[in-house]
């Protein structure tokens, strides 16, 4: 389990990111944290494996504080964080020697290593570019890369920062089942960290930041019916909320907390389409 | 005066084996303050059209003229191309001052205009895309937000007045009060300053909202060029060619599949819901 206890976090020009945020992430969970920009979501998830080091309160890992120097190597393993521009994150020539770099770095042997690389690869489905140039593919690719270097070395949590962002949205859609599909079959716990409010539906639990604090936290079923709070923070709600929400003030049909489409195609069905 | 294309062609390492054709026999002109949306597939060729627009780049056939400057002609194309502004997806590679005020003045500063107009036009351009003077001035570029990156970047294409705007995936990145602002702050300068914008998108719901005139590249060639109605019509065809058509029209679409009798030309929440009020009002009478 990740403890996020009280955590702030202030700049050395004095400006505050994080105010007083606590927050459990529990093993296997799929959580999503939105925020707009500048809302200390990134500060968070920084915080999570140490890059970061609150100024005030602690972020601990079954225990272990990120502030411990001698645990640190021993987090950084186990939390795994993917960030918003592919090509920042790419550090060798070869795909497979790009996912064996994290591994390489802790000292995994080389026989076990190319099992795992292989494995990671196969996972993101890339392995047919093993042994392509990363700077080749496309910023998509050379994300599944980037989570292929993070499974590589096994980790309990992987972290998404923004990793979509960037990406088309066959890409982005392409990213977020593999990352489903890595929580679901392998129990990985995931925390996504996105603008994009249609992301969010496929967390378990989402949490708003705002101002560096913590302000919802629920399952989005819930969050979504809190659309005027959402906007007056710089948000929004998926498409398929914002359809429902007008299809209720206009007095065409009551769709109740229905946030995917299938849901609300159903709803519209049943309500419109009686005989 | 447009930009006018004409039948432009270009070709990557043309000669060798790896010769790729990026762009084919594309026409397109490009009106005096006109909207214009460019979508495709990555590779479709989008990145090598729009560099051609200020010159960056010269096709293997074909030209590119701007209000009559041949952007083939080195020395026609700075004129040109001083009526081009461009800003890239990236605005971290487009940032490069010690502070916000250097950076957004350089463009103008390059311009030879005098310190009084150059202030003037910061300070203008500042406040067209929300920046506060007083607090983002003096910072580094590097300081800043990713939002409020791509605002500098854009403040510093917009104080050199381009009569063409040109925008990569103005965006990208930006949390949805940020894609609002910059769609509304796109249509701002537009007013007041007349100019054309053609923007790239992957996201057909912004393309949707503000295009009027929508290009469909495929494979190097123009696929479709029409309004958005014209073109978000084609659902099945944009999916195709891997482009996810706007949510309200995919949804349309679906609806129909269930046997709901829906216009053809739905691709906002808004005209959905209006079709879908008719069909409830018709269904009681």
């Amino acid at each position: 389990m990740l403890s996020i206890e009280n955590v702030s976090f202030t700049y050395e020009s004095g400006a505050s990111a994080l105010e007083g945020v606590s927050l459990e992430i529990r093993d296997g969970e799929f959580l999503c944290i939105v925020g707009h920009n500048g809302s200390g979501k990134s500060t968070l998830a920084k915080m999570l494996n140490g890059l970061l080091l609150p100024t005030e309160g602690t972020v601990t890992l079954d225990g272990m504080d990120t502030s411990d120097d001698d645990k640190l190597l021993d987090i950084r393993r186990r939390v795994g964080i993917v960030f918003q521009n592919p090509d920042n994150q790419i550090v060798t020539t070869v795909v497979r020697e790009d996912v064996a770099f994290g591994p390489e770095n802790l000292g995994v042997p080389t026989e076990v290593m190319a099992v795992r690389v292989d494995e990671a690869l196969r996972s993101v489905g890339m392995e047919q570019y093993a042994d392509s140039a990363p700077h080749m593919l496309s910023g998509g690719q050379k994300q599944r890369i980037a989570i292929a270097g993070m499974l590589a070395m096994e980790p309990e949590v992987l972290v998404l920062d923004e990793a979509t962002a960037m990406l088309d949205p066959l890409g982005r859609k392409d990213i977020l089942s593999i990352v489903k599909k890595l929580h679901d079959e392998k129990g990985i716990t995931v925390v996504m960290i996105t603008q994009y409010m249609e992301e969010a539906l496929y967390a378990e639990r989402v949490v708003v930041m705002n101002g560096g604090k913590i302000e919802m936290e629920g399952s989005p079923r819930e969050i979504f019916m809190r659309g005027g709070e959402l906007r007056s923070i710089g948000l929004d709600v998926p498409a398929a909320v914002e359809l429902r929400d007008m299809l209720k003030e206009s007095g065409v049909a009551d769709l109740g907390d229905a946030v995917d489409q299938e849901e609300i195609i159903n709803g519209i069905c049943r309500s419109l389409l009686k005989n | 005066m447009p930009i006018v294309i004409e039948k432009l062609t270009h070709t990557y390492q043309n000669g060798s084996v790896n010769a790729f054709t990026a762009l084919k026999d594309i026409s397109l002109t490009i009106s005096d303050g006109e909207f214009v949306g460019l979508i495709g597939h990555t590779g479709s060729g989008k990145s090598t059209l729009i560099q051609m627009l200020n010159g960056l780049m010269q096709p293997t056939e074909g030209r590119v003229t701007v209000d009559g400057f041949d952007m083939n002609d080195k020395k026609q194309r700075a004129k040109g191309r001083a009526l081009v502004g461009m800003v890239f997806q990236y605005p971290d590679h487009q940032l490069f001052d010690e502070t916000v005020y250097k950076d957004i003045s350089f463009g103008p500063k390059n311009m030879k205009l005098n310190e009084e107009e150059i202030d003037k036009r910061v300070r203008e351009a500042m406040r067209l895309v929300g920046l506060d003077f007083d607090e983002f001035a003096e910072k580094s570029p590097f300081e800043l937000s990713g939002g409020e990156k791509r605002r500098t970047a854009l403040a510093g294409i917009i104080a050199m007045y381009p009569k063409y705007l040109v925008l990569d995936e103005p965006m990208a990145g930006l949390d949805p009060a940020g894609r609002r602002a910059v769609l509304e702050m796109i249509d701002d300068f537009r007013r007041q300053l007349g100019c054309a914008v053609i923007m790239v998108s992957h996201s057909m719901d912004d393309i949707a909202r503000s295009a009027e005139k929508v290009v469909v590249l495929r494979k190097g060639e123009i696929f479709r060029c029409g309004t958005p109605q014209e073109i978000f019509s084609l659902s099945d065809e944009l999916r195709e060619m891997g482009l996810e058509p706007p949510f309200a029209a995919r949804m349309a679409g679906e609806l129909r599949r269930r046997g709901m009798d829906l216009p053809k030309d739905i691709y906002t929440n808004e005209a959905l819901v209006k079709a879908l009020a008719e069909i409830k009002g018709g269904a009681h009478v």
